[in-house]
């Protein structure tokens, strides 16, 4: 596509610059194309003065900046419908992970939007953590800046899409102008995100040059109504793992219809309090379990409340210090159950107990990958799920959730909702994909490869299994060997890691495998991780490292810079926890 | 040779087998299955090996999503059942690390162990090199463990007769080093011609060969179940030779009229002269080897070739390949069939302790300690371990200084006392492992037998016929791996719970039993016994054994 001079041009310029500027090089260049607009890539057009680097005469709304924050890839495939969007309407839409934005360009913003999604407890992704941190500094003036943040968040966690209430708040507070209201959007966000756009679109035509403020306050959004909830029934609850494991893994069946998920997703619970637990708290405090409060917009007698839709099993010390507050007392601030602390520090009376419940926050769901295929299992979502155990004050206990799920029998009812993993989908059929999915890790790749079978794909499929025993522990063994016998698996390697004096994990077997692992690198595979983040998902990225590194004869440096490569072009995916 | 125009799959699959090599070797690496492969299943077994499945856990298992929890039975190589006390230790510690932890002593003098799992094979088979012990032909289509009489006191010239087995063994073992290359990573032949194998060549034998060596009276070893019985002509305290009978062998399979359990037919005589004595031998094996039918594998035993072209022509045909004449049988005589239990002493004064095992499994459990104490004994290295061809095992050749020691070691895991309390027809019973490892299983066998023989001792005892010496065995399907066509009373697995009862075979093992009722379950079994024992009782002659009165009374299906 370069003419040889030029090529030669660009990369004396790489060879002598370091990582950083490299980073910079490739923000500059993506900003230099968009400011391009439609030109055909190639043609032979005078550079524009660097865009960074521009004061922009007079303000005309045909160039934007679209800047996304993504964990899972939802906010990313947002964004980049957002541009797409934008493009056909005439503006140069920039758009930009928050992982590469240049912070010092923010000042020279005019026109910037941000899809961010929010983490656990109120998080930003970690891909949006230093842009995070530099507009919550104070010296922050942004007076030229007039923006508009979507958020997308899950309902069901206490701190709904957090970070984007955040960034809204905090480029309002260092002068910018908000030109639409933040929405903030719950797990079944398409269609309030695509009334977003919308409406910013609109916006943008209607008040060229002008940009005025649309809305001088944060809208406080009614409550989303973008979270489709399903209702399915028990069919099979399966302990995976054989007598004599130290695991405990639970292959759920649920029959649901009509859900809408694909290979990747994972499914969100909200898993009920212990009855025994709400019993003593109502029979300590004396209320009605059937009196209706109203939270959070949501008429609910107190029971429901306490049962299903409040955390009261661990509160966290925000809600200590609420408490305190309430019963006026001095309460340390630590973790500590709600009937725990209500024996410790009882309440007054029934009313000082509805407003214990009002500062109560909501569970907070659980996900889990499905290891089911919407199309190899009609009318089923299956689950893996490892029942939890850890140890509190040398008292064994289970996760709440893991430990319902595990004990659920068949015909018992179970709500979930949908949780979208855009960024962890399988590529086109003809595409070759490498798994690598040790321990409940192998759930979303079950899903992939019973889809992939019942879609007669193409492409190759490789996996990497792991876990502690070959009898007892081998997940979906005879599922995995069917998928041998007819092809859809061309490899499997796995790694027992105490079947053996010394440990074998799947990094090795990948590293036994580097040669033949690099040749499916090199025709285009894809790459998926998904299992514990600490320590699988480092060592396993070490070991492709490495192996790129030896069987592609490459620097470190280089090697760093072809796996990045593939993460851009989404071939280098990880789920992992 | 017109049946062997259509050679059975295993004949194929041993042909091609590169010296029984076949992929084993690649199928151990193999990351998705415990299992081998198909092909390779039929070749371990010339390894000693078989590859089973824990039965009790399929269902489960598939549920479960796993595969069958495969394993491995190792069977070892012990020619006349003689280990010293080193090589008991190793086995101990192999079956504890490796295996489910019990030794099963077998019917051939021998132990085998079960549930290894693939990936332990080698780390066992290593172990037991270590000690000189191998499984090599241990199963498969060629000469097995060969037998011999048990009990040194048996005869002044046991020891001579007892080192047979082992040459024997030797003459007939084959000369791949497919075992070596395998499983104990010895380096691979660069020359092929160095296991060029005369006897076997490349297709082995058309099914198993067994050979036993017998001293009479005392067919201790069922002498007559094998392919080749030799029964040792002892006349003026000299070994003069052998009596060669052909054609034992007890697998039959349930509604095929074409197969049968066979007694050896005795054929000729020859003299204790090496040269002679092993030529014999050997050109027994290349008859069967030649004649055998390679078509049908039910068909495929020696005895079948005997009865298909007569004793004489076998006669014949082997004086023709021996190039000398062969000699007229000898006359001997079978009194008697039964191990030795508690202290005996032989001729040169040492002494052998026989305790009772349990269906010849020795493990630790509510009853005794068995396991625990045999370690115990052999640690003293005082005493060496032979087995018999009743699942049990001799304490032997305890030099008379340390008999005390041993007796100790016995009254501290009350051994004796088990031995002691044990009825004759336990100490006579043979069970074979059936359920849950044996493929082949169609009801219980060493899991049962203990049981139905506590409530036949009451029916014994209810006649008082508790001393009476009836051999009673069990087999989970019609194989004959626990010889129940040579019992007096022979249970034969049909399907679960249920059993062909056979009776009138003799007590010495010289007569088969026949089917006496069909698909028995127990309280059929133990209305039957209710009856028989009580004519038994009450019309037998004085010293009439229960076969022989069974027969008398023409106790079996007209």
């Amino acid at each position: 596509m370069l003419t040889t001079p030029k090529l030669t041009q660009i990369q004396e310029l790489i060879a002598g610059s370091s990582r950083e500027e490299l980073v910079w090089l490739s923000g500059y260049l993506a900003g230099v194309v968009a400011g391009q607009g439609q030109a055909a890539p190639g043609s032979h057009q005078a550079l524009p003065a660097p865009v960074a680097e521009t004061t922009p005469a007079a303000p005309t709304v045909n160039k934007i900046t679209i800047a996304y924050g993504t964990e899972t890839g939802n906010s990313k495939k947002l964004a980049s419908d957002f541009a797409a969007k934008a493009k056909k309407k005439g503006i140069n839409a920039k758009l930009i992970g928050l992982e590469q934005y240049r912070l010092g360009d923010l000042t020279k913003e005019e026109y910037f939007f941000t899809v961010i999604s929010t983490q656990g407890d109120g998080e930003p992704p970690a891909a949006a953590k230093k842009f995070y941190d530099h507009i919550h500094q104070g010296s922050l003036k942004l007076d030229r800046l007039k923006y508009g943040v979507l958020a997308l968040g899950d309902t069901s966690y206490p701190l709904f899409c957090k970070a984007g209430e955040d960034v809204d708040h905090q480029l309002n507070k260092a002068g910018g102008q908000r030109i639409v209201p933040l929405e903030k959007c719950d797990t079944d966000y398409d269609s309030q995100a695509g009334k977003w756009f919308d409406t910013v679109l609109q916006q943008l035509s209607s008040t060229a040059g002008a940009g005025a403020p649309a809305a001088t306050a944060p809208a406080v959004t009614a409550r989303p109504t973008g979270k489709k909830t399903y209702t399915g029934t028990v069919l099979a609850n399966i302990n995976l793992n054989d007598r004599g494991s130290s695991k405990k893994t639970h292959h759920l069946e649920i029959a649901a219809e009509g859900v809408d998920y694909l290979p990747g997703d994972a499914l969100g619970l909200v898993p009920e309090n212990p009855a025994a637990t709400v019993e003593a708290i109502l029979s300590l405090t004396g209320v009605d379990p059937s009196r209706k409060l109203t939270i959070r917009q949501e008429e609910a007698t107190i029971g429901h409340l306490l049962r299903k839709r409040l955390n009261i099993v661990y509160l966290p010390e925000r809600v200590v210090k609420k408490y305190a507050a309430i019963v006026q007392q001095d309460i340390p601030e630590t973790r500590i159950g709600l009937l725990d602390l209500l024996k410790i520090y009882p309440v007054r009376d029934a009313a000082q107990f509805h407003e214990v419940i009002s500062i109560l926050e909501p569970t907070a769901p659980r996900l889990y990958s499905i290891s089911s295929s919407p199309e190899a299992h009609s009318g089923e979502i299956h689950l893996t799920v490892t029942r939890d155990r850890f140890s509190v004050n040398g008292e064994t206990k289970h996760g709440l959730c893991s430990d319902l799920l595990s004990q659920l029998s068949p015909d018992e009812p179970l709500d979930f909702y949908i949780h979208k993993n855009s960024q962890f989908r399988l590529p086109a059929a003809d595409k070759d994909v490498i798994m690598i999915g040790p321990g409940t890790g192998i759930a979303p790749f079950r899903s992939f490869l019973a889809h992939r079978d019942s879609q007669g794909a193409s492409g190759r499929n490789w996996l990497f299994f792991g876990d502690q025993h070959f009898t007892t522990d081998f997940l979906y063994q005879t599922d995995l060997q069917n998928w041998m016998q007819t092809g859809v698996l061309t490899r499997l390697n796995t790694a027992f890691s105490r079947d053996q004096e010394e440990k074998v994990y799947v990094q090795h077997k990948m590293r036994r495998e580097a040669a033949e692992l690099y040749r499916w690198l090199e025709g285009g595979a894809y790459v998926y991780v998904c299992g514990t983040k600490e320590p699988m998902s480092v060592d396993v990225e070490a070991t492709l490292l490495e192996i790129i590194r030896e069987e592609g004869k490459k620097t470190p440096t280089q090697a760093e810079a072809w796996l990045d490569e593939l993460k851009e072009a989404g071939r280098y995916v990880k789920d992992v926890y | 040779m017109d049946q062997n125009k259509n050679l059975s799959s295993t004949e194929r699959i041993k042909q091609k087998s590169d010296g029984l090599r076949g992929t084993l070797a690649e199928g151990l690496k193999n990351e998705v299955t415990g299992a081998i492969a198909d092909d390779d299943t039929a070749l371990v077994k010339f390894h000693g090996m078989y590859m089973q499945d824990d039965r009790d856990r399929r269902e489960e298992r598939a549920e479960k999503k796993l595969e069958r929890l495969y394993s491995f039975m190792v069977r070892l190589r012990v020619p006349g059942g003689f280990l010293t006390p080193e090589q008991w230790i190793a086995i101990h510690r192999v079956a504890g690390e490796n295996s489910t932890g019990t030794i099963k002593v077998t019917t051939r003098q021998t132990i085998q162990l079960h549930g290894i799992l693939r990936s332990r094979i080698k780390p066992t088979l290593k172990a037991f090199s270590k000690v000189h012990l191998d499984s090599i032909a241990a199963c498969g289509d060629v000469n097995r463990n060969v037998t011999a009489a048990a009990h040194p006191m048996e005869s002044e010239l046991h020891e001579q007769v007892h080192a047979y087995a082992a040459r024997i063994s030797a003459l007939l073992l084959p000369k791949t080093r497919a075992f070596y290359e395998i499983w104990l990573d010895e380096e691979k032949l660069t020359n092929k011609k160095d296991e060029e194998d005369p006897l076997y060549q490349d297709r082995y034998l058309p099914r198993k060969f067994k050979i036993g060596l017998v001293i009479p009276p005392n067919n201790d070893i069922d002498v007559l179940t094998n392919d080749l019985a030799l029964i040792a002509i002892i006349e003026n305290g000299k070994l003069k030779g052998f009596n060669f009978a052909i054609g034992g062998g007890l697998g039959a399979t349930h509604g095929n009229a074409e197969t049968y359990p066979r007694l050896a037919s005795v054929l000729c005589f020859v003299p204790a002269d090496d040269e002679k004595l092993f030529k014999a031998i050997y050109e027994v094996v290349t008859i069967q080897r030649d004649y055998g039918n390679r078509s049908d594998r039910k068909l495929a035993r020696l005895k079948y070739t005997v009865d298909k072209y007569g004793l004489d022509w076998y006669r014949a045909e082997l004086e023709k390949r021996v190039g000398f004449p062969l000699e007229d049988a000898r006359p001997f005589i079978f009194t008697d069939r039964v191990d030795h239990y508690g202290w005996k002493q032989n001729h040169k004064g040492l002494w052998y302790y026989t305790p009772y095992v349990e269906c010849g499994r020795v493990v630790d459990d509510e009853k005794v300690a068995m396991k625990t104490a045999l370690l115990e004994v052999a640690q003293t290295g005082k005493a060496n371990i032979r087995f018999t061809g009743t699942q049990n095992l001799i304490l032997s050749d305890i030099k008379a200084k340390d008999k005390a020691v041993i007796q100790k070691i016995l009254e501290k895991y009350r051994i004796i006392e088990h031995t002691e309390a044990a009825s004759a027809i336990r100490k006579n019973a043979i069970a074979c492992v059936a359920l849950p490892t044996c493929g082949l299983a169609l009801a219980e066998a060493q899991r049962y037998l203990p049981t139905l023989l506590g409530r036949i001792e009451v029916l014994l005892d209810k006649y008082e016929l508790g001393e009476e010496q009836i051999i009673i065995r069990m087999t989970g399907c019609p194989n004959g791996c626990g010889r129940p066509y040579a019992a007096e009373i022979g249970f034969v697995g049909t399907a679960a719970g249920h059993y062909n009862m056979h009776l009138c075979g003799d007590h010495e093992g010289t007569r088969l039993n026949r089917i006496y009722k069909e698909n028995l379950d127990e309280g059929a079994i133990l209305k039957e016994l209710d009856l028989l024992f009580w004519l038994y009782k009450k019309e037998r002659i004085t010293g009439e054994r229960f076969g022989d009165f069974a027969l008398r009374q023409k106790w079996y299906k007209q």
